[in-house]
Order: structure tokens, then C-alpha cells, then sequence
């Protein structure tokens, strides 16, 4: 058993209450990724649609991270009191594991968060949306997924492509490539409508007059809810990782010490 | 109003007034107003308010002719009778061989222009532009429906330089009574290939770099502190066991080196 005296107890209280915070900030971090990953905007098609959806991978990590920091903190709890050699070191092992995955899922985060630019929103939309040839049926399934969620995302939020409707005006596009520019100088959802979806005036919506198209760019919609919920995902982890850091150390330090 | 009206347009003068138009060109449609002009295959003029006015005859019937070519071709529109020219998109390979008759107007109402101010209000907004400007290059089916037999306006090429030319012909006789300038070359948006965009975000943000060089140095320090952690406790109990420290244990004599076995034995 540990020394009985009022050091080593109130070393022992610290490791509790150490754990304690990392159990409670394991809880936060598994609701958090799960809210990421239940996708409240439904943008999920756009991240899939450019190949990469690490931010997702990031997030899974962090639910499965979050609920192991609990039931370790727990063991460490356990441990700490008992002082148990044998469940301390199986904490440490697990915990050392459990915070390389953390290390990975908070990195990934913050890696990709990088990656949302206008251009890379900009290049799938015209390259995806209404897509009438795929190559295959993954790329059918992804432009399915673009085009309906650029459809939700400008008629819902009165605004009409990344930067604005002039992205349809600038580049050539899978979109312009079936329809005629003097019939679609952009999409329909890109013009004001009334409630039954009849633009107000689409000679106006074709010709830009202020008013009656959306001049808005839908890139803050789509980026922003990503990006906060990235930057949720690394600076959260980065920061129970930091606490979990001398939780850990002391913990260690408190084996290596522990006498029979 | 109305003088504002014409400063707004052409800039036209009253020393003009006897033949105004030979010395006007078409505009394109105000800036303001139609923000989105020219596009890739349309280009959206003025209508020539006030333009022919000094020419009106009462009693007698006018039309206005809009012919369009591409840049840099042969340029009159009317034959050695000053008929004016009834070629079609089709014949002249859509401007490049000399111009096409583009559409058909009635006179601009030089008294009673619209009111741009106007445009705001969604009843009016149709009239407003209806009457204000003229699209080049709307009409999608014309060229394609059969039994089409007004004239076709249909979608210019993209990138190309367009010159524009209102003319004013008498019904009764069809002849030319006036004519603006050939406008200033109008360039139809050209087209940019979306896989020249770049995705590639550039350098990595400050918080990427932190969280990645602490993250690596942390786990770093842990596997230092697991080693250090581990070779204390194997030095600890081999002291304990010679110097017969104060705290009496049933195992110290046996410790092993490693320290999964000592574990395993203080389980038992």
C-alpha cells in the first residue's frame, strides 16, 4: 500500500479529480463528434463528393476516443484509490493507446480544416452538380448528392453558388454544358422566388437585376459549419490531451512509486 | 425626366436634332441595371430612345431593325435601294459573312421613357425591362423550330466581338429612313475551363502547425515519462529489497526485474 500520510493522499485526491475531468471531457467530446457526424446541415454530400471526408474519419475517432477516456478514467479512479500496480499500469498502457488515437483523430482535424477553400467548393459544384454523363456509379451516387444539396442549400438560404451567381458565369460547367446560357445564365434557385417557387421575374434573374436573383455566395453556409465543427473536433481534443498530458505523467510518476 | 433620360443614354444634344443617329451607336443596357450583361451567348442593348425622333413623320408607321454581326465584316445592312437587308442568322453564319437581322421593334417611345426607378417594383419590373432593353441572343428555339417565322434571335457564340446597329425603316415603303453607328465592339464572356481552378489551400494555418508539433512532443515526453516511470520502479524495488526500507512488503524479495511480473505478483 501507498504511505498513509497527508502527501501521498493528497497526491491520490489530485489523480482523482485529474480523471474525473478527463471522464467528464471524454463524455463532452463523444456528444460532440456525434452531433459532427449526424451532419444537422446535411453537407455531408459535398465532403464526400471531394474524396476525402477526414474530417468524419477525425470525428469517429473522437466518439469512440471520448467514450474509452471515460471508462478509463474510471479504471484510473479505481487504480489511483486502490493503488492496484497491476490496474495503474493496464491504465497507463491503455490510456498511452487511447491518447496516440486522440493525437491522430485531433491532427487529422485540424489538417483538413485547411482544405475547405472557396476553390475546392467552387471546382466540385461546377464540375458535379447536375452532372448528365457520371463515370460510374459512384460518381453518379456523388453528383446525385451534389446537386441535391446545392439545390436545398440555395433555395433554403436565398443565396446561389461559392462565391456568388458570377461562379456560373465565369467558368464552363457540367451545368452550362446542358443548358443554354441565354436560357440559364445560372440555375433557377439562383432567382427570387414566391412561395410556389415562380421566380418574381426571370427575365430580371437573367439579367442580373439587383433584386431578383440571389447575389449571395452559399460559401460561409457551407464552410462555416464545417469549419467550426473541425475546429471543435482539434482544439477540444488538443486541449484533453493536454490535460490528460501531466494526468498521465503524475500518474505514472505515482506508480513507479507505489510500495508493497 | 426626360432630360435625364437622355444623358443617361447617348448623350444626346440638341445640335443634334436634325439627324441625331448618325452620330449615336447602341449601348449596351446600363450596368446597374442588369448586372449580368453581356453573358456567354447573350448581350443586352438599350433600346434607341429618343434616338430617331427628329425623323417621324406623323400619320406614317416606323419600325425599328436591330442587325448584328461579328467584328471585323463586311458592314451595310441595306441593298443599293436602301432596302434594308433581310438576312438571317443562318445565312450569314451567325455574323461572321456580315450582318443578321436580329429583331424587329416598335419606335421607342422618346415622350414617355420607363422609369428605371421602377424596376423595384415586382408589377411594373416586366414592363420596365421589356420596354428599356433588348436581349441579343434569347431566343433558345427558334433556330430549331420549323415552323418559326418571325426573326430569329438565337444565342451568340461565347468570346466573340459583336457590333450592334439600330436602323429606322418606313413600313409602308421599307426603306431606310435613318441609321445610328455600328456599336463599339460588345464581347460576349469567354469561356474558363473549371479544371483550371486550383484547390490547393496554400499554406497550412498556424493552428494545424501548433496542435501537430505539441501533439508529437507530447506523446514524445509520455513515452520518455512511461520509460523513466518504469526503470524507477525496477530501481526503486531492487533498493528496497537491499537496504530493507521501512515499509515491510511479502514480496520485495522476489521482485523480478520486469515490471509486469512485479505487478502480477502484487495481485496476488
Amino acid at each position: 500500500m501507498a504511505k498513509g500520510d497527508n502527501g501521498v493522499r493528497c497526491f491520490q485526491g489530485l489523480l482523482v479529480l485529474g480523471n474525473v475531468i478527463i471522464g467528464l471531457c471524454g463524455i463532452a467530446l463523444t456528444a460532440e463528434c456525434i452531433f459532427f457526424v449526424s451532419d444537422q446541415q446535411t453537407l455531408y454530400p459535398l465532403l464526400e463528393a471531394t474524396n476525402n471526408d477526414d474530417i468524419y474519419g477525425a470525428a469517429w475517432i473522437g466518439i469512440f476516443v471520448g467514450f474509452a477516456l471515460f471508462n478509463l478514467a474510471v479504471l484510473g479512479i479505481v487504480g489511483v484509490i486502490k493503488s492496484n500496480r497491476a490496474m495503474l499500469l493496464a491504465y497507463i498502457i491503455l490510456m498511452l493507446i487511447t491518447y496516440a488515437f486522440e493525437t491522430a483523430s485531433c491532427i487529422t482535424a485540424a489538417t483538413h480544416r485547411d482544405f475547405f477553400t472557396r476553390n475546392l467548393f467552387l471546382k466540385q459544384m461546377l464540375e458535379k452538380y447536375q452532372n448528365p454523363e457520371p463515370l460510374n456509379n459512384d460518381d453518379r451516387w456523388m453528383s446525385e448528392g451534389v446537386t441535391r444539396t446545392w439545390d436545398r442549400l440555395m433555395l433554403q438560404h436565398e443565396c446561389c453558388g461559392v462565391n456568388g451567381p458570377s461562379d456560373w458565369q465565369n467558368y464552363m460547367s457540367k451545368f452550362r454544358s446542358i443548358n443554354s446560357d441565354s436560357e440559364f445564365p445560372w440555375p433557377r434557385q439562383c432567382c427570387v422566388m414566391d412561395i410556389q417557387g415562380i421566380p418574381f421575374n426571370l427575365d430580371g434573374c437573367k439579367l442580373g437585376v439587383s433584386g431578383y436573383y440571389k447575389d449571395k455566395g452559399c460559401y460561409e453556409l457551407i464552410a462555416g459549419p464545417m469549419d467550426r465543427h473541425a475546429w471543435g473536433v482539434a482544439w477540444f481534443g488538443f486541449a484533453i490531451l493536454c490535460w490528460t498530458f501531466w494526468v498521465l505523467l503524475c500518474t505514472m510518476f505515482y506508480w513507479s512509486r507505489i510500495e508493497y | 425626366v426626360k432630360g435625364d433620360w437622355e444623358a443617361l443614354f447617348l448623350g444626346v444634344s440638341i445640335s443634334d436634332l436634325l439627324f441625331p443617329a448618325q452620330s449615336l451607336r447602341p449601348q449596351i443596357a446600363s450596368p446597374q441595371l442588369a448586372t449580368n450583361n453581356p453573358t456567354f451567348t447573350t448581350v443586352a442593348l438599350e433600346k434607341p430612345f429618343c434616338v430617331f425622333d427628329g425623323l417621324l413623320s406623323p400619320g406614317k408607321s416606323y419600325e425599328v431593325y436591330l442587325y448584328a454581326m461579328m467584328d471585323s465584316s463586311n458592314s451595310a445592312v441595306t441593298d443599293n435601294n436602301s432596302k434594308p437587308l433581310d438576312t438571317t442568322f443562318q445565312e450569314v453564319n451567325g455574323g461572321q459573312l456580315g450582318p443578321y437581322k436580329a429583331a424587329v421593334l416598335n419606335v421607342p417611345d422618346c415622350a414617355s421613357p420607363p422609369k428605371l426607378a421602377d424596376i423595384r417594383n415586382v408589377k411594373k419590373a416586366s414592363d420596365v425591362l421589356k420596354q428599356y432593353l433588348f436581349r441579343v441572343g434569347d431566343d433558345v428555339s427558334c433556330l430549331y423550330d420549323p415552323n418559326f417565322l418571325g426573326v430569329c434571335n438565337p444565342p451568340l457564340a461565347s468570346g466573340t466581338t459583336y457590333r450592334f446597329k439600330y436602323i429606322l425603316v418606313d413600313v409602308t415603303s421599307g426603306i431606310m429612313k435613318d441609321e445610328t453607328l455600328w456599336s463599339e465592339p460588345i464581347k460576349t464572356n469567354s469561356v474558363k475551363k473549371s479544371s483550371t481552378i486550383d484547390t490547393w489551400p496554400g499554406r497550412r494555418s498556424g493552428g494545424m502547425i501548433v496542435i501537430t508539433s505539441i501533439l508529437s512532443v507530447l506523446i514524445f515526453l509520455l513515452l520518455a515519462g512511461l520509460f523513466a516511470s518504469v526503470f524507477f520502479a525496477i530501481m526503486g524495488s531492487e533498493d528496497s529489497a537491499t537496504t530493507e526500507t521501512r515499509h515491510i512488503s511479502q514480496t520485495v524479495q522476489q521482485v523480478a526485474p520486469r515490471p509486469q511480473a512485479s505487478s502480477d505478483r502484487a495481485d496476488q
